[in-house]
């Protein structure tokens, strides 16, 4: 099996947003941003642009017909700045042209003057201000006042992890279309409502003249979930205005200036152990750089609390999340969610009490990992743990103890180049944490030659959801994979959809698949039945195409049934839709049961220093990972594997700088750098936990996106391994990115 | 305006074009080849690779005018109708693709290499696709499916 549109892309054939051909007279749009980090707009004068060449139009805040708001948890974000600006990069208007380079030409003619305002870019400073996007939030379980007192270790310290760039390879892009009833709008997004509606605000216009559609993504990891709503009204606005197709592609810079990444993190920490290393108390508090506006940010700092005791049971735990606002582009969605970000805090903590307590960081780790039946932080108890049984078959599977003792002996016999190894386990809840979000519907048509249509929420970005689902309609109805075509993302045929989100795409689309099926099959059983003359469908059962009556094969075939149907007035059309059973979360006491279920997995990575240079190569990551009963077995190993690069990627090379004017310095693929075939590891195993079906997932399998992730973390701990057999008594800065400027700076600094 | 003659996939072809655009947008705007994508336009990605007598070069990188008298390929020109050729084939077969915006230069890096060098070690294979960025994969079933090709081109 393999991704669904895997023939096109090896041919080349598969369109994206800038391979469409458009239509006679498309015009190309050009954003014009703010190039200061917080001011006043004393003055902003298009005159001298609207003469340039080709242009047919500039389109600012008081040109918006309806609401100038494009914010989704929080109403706090224009689509254009009106009199301030709050981030470099900030967009100001919209210019319009009968070619992009002549859009962009115009826009260097645009005479603007700011007022500069100060501009606060620490989210600790921010804080100290009380410059807030939400009231700080508090997760709390046991007595963590009364804890500290029984723990014979205390152990403090601070912890910084760096922003990270998206880089689908893919830039954000839309085309809108006037149409008789509204605008049409193809838009690379990982939420088609989120454009629908928003698009609707900006225009004033109800939501049923907004058709948005989506045919795939080049990737999307997060970045499009909310943020490729901005470009696509701006696409729908500029058509609107002047009745003519618009295409909007930012060009890699500007998606890098313009767009938000992975949330910055500075977090204070202090756990408690007893002298045998079971962890009693643990307090954390967040400081969560949001940027200018709220876009995804208390949801995502919700996460990072969600997950700040990992895979960990802690009895007192006591974490407090601030989301605060600074002069950068608001920071969004990224695989993860804000989960690495408190689990590198907590593996942080975890290292460093091993460090002072003289204990092995992976004996703490296996003595405080999650039991079925444990409480987590926000109330919900573990079922189906496999913490545990992850961690011991990992090292069954890979000898770990013998790893650790190899690499002993090579840093025995080598003075400069040094090996590092760590363990890292991981717990990940499935759903979204927004409640309401967990939804999905499907809309399934059997054509009269027996061909299949299935029409879902879920958006393809090379997850490979579509492959996914397509095998879940193949299997639910018992017929061959060829006769099913999995539908473009529309919302004129799905309304109301929740973003391809949270790693639950497959989950909450694939049941609502099953469940239209499921309508289309009793249906023609029915007919059947009545074909057969017999009284009880429930005998029926259709099993590879063929019809059976009590397990007797007969003359039927599905081919025959949907024909029949058509002829006896049936219909072969079915909706259903979905919401996931049995979770809630109260916002208040912050307890409840708010995930289906979890993702459990553990991993060792290993990696080799040189210790002069400060230069790294990963030899291995071997992984053993929860992941239920696979749909799709190629699909879910690309997830982990590419997964696990992109985490290594954020603890290791991915740097974000801005310089001390709330610039971007590493705009460009010159200069940030992903993770390439020299840095990805020599060596990746990934070993299925055996015997793991997941009754909350379809077909039992378990959700795959964003877990993977996180076992990237353990890169972070390999690595300062393989710096303390160089440096013993290291006094090590926990400041990921590990870039091999900053190691070298750990090595030898004074 | 300027006239470029030169082989493209195969055909040889003429084009009238301004002289100052990229030999990427020459593919795309003017032959509607839109297998060649643009990733980065810093020749930093690899998504807009096409070869160039045989070569594997950044599309964004070459200006339009220096193709005159080359054979240029691009993914179009990969495979033969609808046969797919070996490489494009255990893309597949190894889940070496998932979003499939960086693909086709990918494949094509890939195409280059084993025209040269027919039975690579795993070393030159990171070196041929090295400069080909992929934010899905992690690269591991990409380097599997190049090695299994060069496996059945050495049966052949």
């Amino acid at each position: 099996m393999r991704n669904y549109d895997s023939i096109q892309h090896v041919r080349g054939d598969s369109l994206f947003i800038d391979d469409i051909t458009p239509p006679q007279g498309t015009l190309y749009g050009y954003v014009y941003y703010s190039p200061i980090a917080h001011g006043k707009i004393l003055q902003l004068d298009f005159s001298e642009a609207l003469k340039s060449t080709g242009v047919k139009g500039i389109f600012s805040a008081k040109d918006i017909p309806g609401v100038n708001q494009i914010g989704g948890i929080i109403q706090d974000e224009n689509l254009f700045a009106e009199d301030s600006v709050h981030f470099v990069g900030h967009p100001i208007a919209f210019i319009v042209a009968d070619t992009q380079l002549h859009a962009h030409e115009a826009a260097k003619k645009i005479k603007s003057i700011y007022e500069k305002l100060p501009a606060i870019f620490d989210p600790r400073q921010a804080a100290a201000e009380n410059k807030l996007i939400i009231p700080h939030r508090k997760f709390e379980l046991g007595n963590i006042d009364s804890a500290w007192s029984e723990c014979e270790y205390i152990i403090e310290g601070s912890v910084e992890s760096g922003g990270q760039e998206h880089i689908y390879l893919e830039t954000q892009g839309s085309i809108a279309f006037p149409t008789e009833s509204g605008i049409k709008i193809i838009s690379a997004t990982q939420g088609p409502t989120a454009v629908q509606r928003t698009a609707a605000k900006i225009l004033n216009l109800p939501m049923n003249r907004i058709e948005v559609d989506v045919q795939r993504l080049g990737g999307g990891f997060g970045g499009k979930e909310d943020q490729a709503t901005a470009w696509a009204c701006m696409a729908a606005l500029a058509a609107y205005k002047l009745n003519t197709p618009v295409k909007l592609v930012l060009p890699r810079q500007e998606d890098i200036r313009l767009t938000g990444k992975r949330h910055p993190y500075s977090s204070d920490y202090k756990i408690g152990l007893t002298k045998d290393g079971k962890i009693l108390a643990y307090e954390v508090t967040f400081y969560q750089n949001a940027g200018a506006t709220a876009d995804l940010s208390p949801a995502i700092l919700d996460r990072t609390l969600f997950h700040c005791t990992n895979s960990y049971f802690i009895p007192n735990v006591r974490a407090t999340g601030l989301s605060c606002k600074t002069n950068l582009p608001p920071f969004t969605a990224f695989r993860g969610f804000g989960g690495p970000q408190g689990m590198f805090v907590i593996e942080t903590a975890i290292y460093k009490a091993a460090l002072v307590m003289g204990m092995e960081p992976a004996e703490i780790q296996r003595k405080n990992l999650l039991n079925e039946g444990d409480e987590l932080p926000y109330g919900q108890k573990t079922f189906n743990c496999n913490a545990i049984r992850c961690f011991d078959e990992l090292d069954h599977k890979f000898s770990v103890k013998n790893i650790f003792q190899e690499i002993e002996e090579f840093n025995m016999k080598n003075k400069l180049v040094k090996k590092g190894a760590a363990i890292m386990p991981i717990c990940f809840g499935i759903s979204f944490t927004t409640t309401f979000l967990n939804q999905a519907s499907a809309l399934v048509h059997i054509y009269t030659d027996g061909s299949i249509r299935v029409n879902t929420a879920a958006v393809e970005m090379g997850q490979g959801v579509n492959a996914k689902l397509k095998r879940i309609a193949a299997r639910t109805l018992s017929v061959n994979e060829s006769r099913i075509k999995v539908d473009t993302t529309n919302t004129s045929r799905i309304s109301n959809t929740s973003p391809t989100a949270a790693s639950k795409g497959t989950d909450l689309n694939g049941f609502a698949v099953i469940d239209a099926c499921n309508i289309l099959i009793e249906r023609i059983k029915k007919v059947a039945a009545e074909e057969l003359g017999k009284d009880d469908a429930s005998k029926i059962s259709i099993i590879d195409e063929n019809v059976f009556y009590e397990n007797e094969p007969t003359i039927l075939t599905f081919i025959d049934l949907v024909k029949k149907a058509y002829l006896k007035r049936i219909s072969l059309t079915a909706q259903a839709h979905h919401s996931t059973p049995n979770i809630f979360f109260d916002l208040k006491s912050n307890k409840g049961n708010p995930f289906a279920y979890h993702i459990y997995g553990s991993a060792i990575i290993q990696v080799t220093l040189d210790c002069l240079r400060g230069i790294y190569e990963f030899d291995s990551v071997k992984v053993v990972h929860d992941f239920g009963e696979s749909i799709d077995q190629i699909i879910d190993i690309g997830q982990m594997e590419g997964g696990i690069v992109q985490g290594l990627g954020w603890m290791t090379i991915e740097e974000l700088i801005w310089n001390g004017e709330g610039k971007l310095l590493t705009d460009a693929l010159s200069t940030y750098k992903i993770p390439d075939i020299h840095f990805a590891p020599k060596e990746i195993k990934i070993h299925a936990l055996e015997n793991s079906p997941n009754d909350f997932g379809p077909l039992r399998s378990k959700a795959i996106g964003e877990p993977p992730f996180m076992y990237g973390i353990g890169a972070y701990f390999a690595l300062t391994n393989a710096m303390r057999a160089f440096r013993p008594n290291m006094k090590i800065k926990y400041d990921a990115p590990l870039t091999p400027e900053k190691i070298l700076l750990n090595l030898y600094n004074k | 305006m300027i006239t470029l003659k030169f082989i493209l996939n195969g055909k040889e072809v003429s084009i009238t074009t301004e002289p100052h655009i990229r030999l990427l947008d020459l593919l795309r705007d003017k032959f509607d080849l839109t297998g060649t994508k643009e990733g980065c336009g810093v020749g930093e990605c690899g998504a807009c690779t096409v070869l160039m007598n045989g070569r594997a070069v950044n599309s964004c990188l070459a200006l339009a005018a220096q193709v005159e008298g080359y054979e240029i390929v691009t993914i179009e020109g990969i495979s033969n109708g609808d046969v797919l050729s070996p490489l494009q084939k255990n893309f597949l077969l190894h889940g070496a693709v998932q979003c499939g915006f960086c693909t086709p230069g990918m494949v094509l890096s890939a195409a280059a290499l084993l025209d040269q060098t027919p039975n690579p070690t795993e070393e030159e294979i990171k070196d041929a696709i090295a400069g080909n960025l992929c934010r899905c994969t992690g690269y591991k079933q990409i380097v599997d499916a190049i090695k299994e090709t060069a496996k059945e081109l050495q049966v052949k």
